[in-house]
């Protein structure tokens, strides 16, 4: 029995063309985020529970307008679920008056986020995000909170001094992002050749070798099965040929940053006398 | 839907078996783990431990179990609600998903279809995954401890904050020396790394790592060297205060769960896993061959489990201090010189087995700070324990 009942010819081409909305309602569904975003933002953060409640029933809203727009399958839909929830996770990040609600709606956003690329095969930057920031970031951060914490709100923790700016920020921000998105490149399945000096994460042909293998509609099953989605193997590849650079000046930017947090740490030394 | 459903179906019941197996056993190994360590703890006291419900006291847990179901619902005035509760359950809800990529039985690597012993096999990232996620298991004790807004149970949730930010570095580090010489992240290709004789196991070359490995996620369990979020003495209860009943359990439960795991991931990495010499590899192997690989594995599970449970008997808790020493100063120098050795047998090609020669590390590590412990006794002009000791004369 075939263990995997997935036809061959779907593997290959992994399209970001799920949503299919037009021009307009990506505008309607950017402005009608920047309203929520308004409200939500208002002085004193909430200030009121009546704007409250709207911003969140525009979120809602416009969360319902994006969820019609998607194919009635099930992995868009587990997928547009989490969204949502990052979404709602940043919202109360930004709007919550008490400093370790925020901090816990970071680490939903943080976690929905994670769910995405689980759901992208992106398996290892999900872990890698999770242990990072969820698992060390956050913690630290609901360490250092619980340590200071006081009784008192201070004015500065919960005045915003111009909403309408950050709002419009986030809006642009927000419109920037849903442009992009609205037209997918296509990612390309590679053929994980471990005798090329590079990997095929950069377009075009390696120097000194020819174009690297596309997948073609024509080929045959079999051939077509030898291109796998990128895997954690070719991603560690790719990042210690093609990106070797970079991930040695991260290191030492690390090894700096130990240093100093050594030396910061250290006692005075006491006076002999 | 309905028509996908069942093209999936064949991929699909795999995994809702072994998901199913989980939910049954978890709990079922919870409750009675909680009996054996009270007859372990009997034992080690010269007692009998319970004895009086069933034939050995056998039926002691259920009877533990339908009391806590029953018990009244306790909630203080003063806890923030909505946190109050969320925070027991997700324990639980990490402590049990991190099974996910864990194998409880021989899975073999070609991956046919039927029933595998794993939820999810396959997985690139396997050991990455399982440490992700039980990164977050920090989250149920320190919500829980903040929302019960109790100054003991703050104190726990810090504790907590503080230790596992601390040992989930050795843990990730010490097995990197496995996961680079085996060259995947994904368990079941580590345990099939681990097949043909005993010295293959990975214990015979890593010693160290598997020392660094289990006390880095004993310290994530809470068990008792590390028990500071809850230590009873100090903190009353520490982060569990405030709850009872039910909520009270899935705590406990999530902890006993974290045992398992840890358990299970040393006989995994370290121990050769469901491999013993003489039994063929699971791929293609009859279902006798699979059911004593399964035992094979439960008895080398079973093994640690009970070097946990005796370890509580055994060693006193950590001072803050000290606990905070041991990962710092101890446990990652180990790990970091394990993997440069790693690294230096990787890069000049020398047999894997030198490496055993690691295992001195420790013994060199504890007569080390023995030496400088006791030095710094005897430079000073009081005793640790503030006694002034005969003759000793102020240089102030």
């Amino acid at each position: 029995m075939n263990p995997l009942p997935i036809d061959p010819k779907n593997l290959p081409l992994v399209n970001g063309d799920e949503f299919q909305g037009n021009l307009s309602q990506i505008l309607l569904l950017v402005i009608l985020l920047g309203t929520a975003a308004y409200l939500l933002l208002q002085h004193g953060l909430v200030k009121s529970k009546m704007m409250a409640i709207a911003g969140a029933a525009l979120f809602g809203f416009a969360a319902l307008m994006a969820f019609m727009s998607i194919p009635m399958q099930l992995e868009p839909i587990v997928r547009m679920c989490f969204s949502i929830l990052a979404v709602a996770g940043a919202v109360a990040f930004v709007t919550a008056r008490e400093s370790v609600h925020a901090a816990l709606g970071f680490a939903t956003a943080v976690l929905s986020a994670c769910g995405v690329m689980f759901m992208q095969s992106a398996y290892f930057i999900a872990a890698a995000t999770m242990i990072v920031y969820a698992g060390a970031t956050i913690i630290i951060f609901l360490f250092v909170l619980m340590f200071a914490q006081k009784s008192q709100l201070q004015w500065y923790d919960v005045e915003l001094k111009n909403p309408l700016i950050a709002a419009g920020v986030a809006t642009c921000l927000l419109f920037a992002i849903a442009w992009s998105v609205s037209e997918p490149g296509e990612i390309l399945p590679v053929k994980l050749d471990l005798t090329r000096p590079y990997s095929l994460s950069v377009p075009g042909p390696a120097p000194g070798e020819g174009m690297p293998p596309v997948p073609d509609p024509t080929m045959s099953p079999s051939q077509l099965a030898e291109f796998t989605p990128a895997k954690t193997s070719g991603l560690g590849r790719s990042m210690f040929t093609d990106y070797l650079l970079a991930i040695e000046l991260a290191g030492t930017i690390l090894l700096v940053a130990t240093l100093g947090a050594i030396v910061l740490a250290q006692k005075p030394e006491r006076d002999p006398s | 839907m309905i028509s996908r459903f069942i093209e999936y179906w064949p991929v699909l019941w795999p995994a809702l078996a072994a998901i199913a197996v989980i939910l049954a056993v978890v709990p079922f190994l919870g409750l009675y783990m909680t009996f054996i360590e009270r007859k372990v703890a009997a034992y080690v006291q010269d007692r009998v431990g319970p004895n009086r419900v069933g034939p050995f006291g056998l039926f002691q847990a259920v009877a533990d179990g339908i009391k806590i179901f029953l018990k009244e619902q306790l909630i203080p005035d003063h806890v923030y609600t909505a946190l109050y509760f969320i925070a027991p359950s997700f324990s639980l809800i990490t402590a049990m998903f991190a099974l996910v990529v864990m194998p409880f039985g021989p899975v073999a690597t070609d991956y046919k279809s039927g029933f595998r012993f794993m939820v999810a096999p396959g997985i690139d990232i396997g050991i990455l995954m399982m440490l992700a996620i039980s990164s977050l298991s920090a989250y149920g004790i320190i919500v829980g401890g903040w929302a019960s807004n109790n100054k003991y149970s703050i104190y726990g949730a810090i504790r907590s904050c503080a230790q596992f930010i601390s040992y989930e570095i050795p843990l990730g580090m010490s097995i990197l020396g496995v996961i680079a010489i085996t060259g995947s992240l994904n368990i079941e290709q580590i345990v099939k790394a681990q097949s043909g004789s005993l010295l293959d196991w990975n214990v015979f070359w890593q010693p160290v790592a598997m020392l660094v490995f289990f006390t880095s996620a004993l310290a994530e369990t809470n068990r008792l060297p590390f028990d500071l979020p809850e230590c009873e003495q100090e903190l009353v209860g520490g982060f569990h205060t405030e709850y009872s009943g039910i909520k009270f359990v899935l705590f406990f439960l999530a902890e006993y769960t974290h045992i398992v795991t840890v358990s299970f991931l040393t006989a995994l990495l370290f121990l050769g896993g469901w491999h013993f010499p003489g039994l063929p590899d699971p791929s293609g192997a009859s279902t006798l061959v699979l059911a004593l690989g399964l035992l094979v594995l439960l008895a080398k599970v079973s093994l640690v489990v009970m070097v946990i449970i005796l370890l509580r008997w055994a060693l006193p808790r950590f001072r803050f201090d000290q606990l905070m020493g041991l990962a710092w100063k101890g446990l990652i120098p180990l790990a970091l010189v394990n993997l440069v050795g790693v690294a230096i047998v990787l890069t000049l090609g020398l047999p894997k087995h030198l490496l055993i020669a690691t295992a001195v590390l420790p013994i060199l590590a504890a007569y080390y700070s023995a030496a400088k412990f006791n030095a710094s006794l005897e430079s000073d002009n009081t005793l640790r324990n503030g006694i002034q000791p005969q003759g000793a004369v102020s240089y102030e």
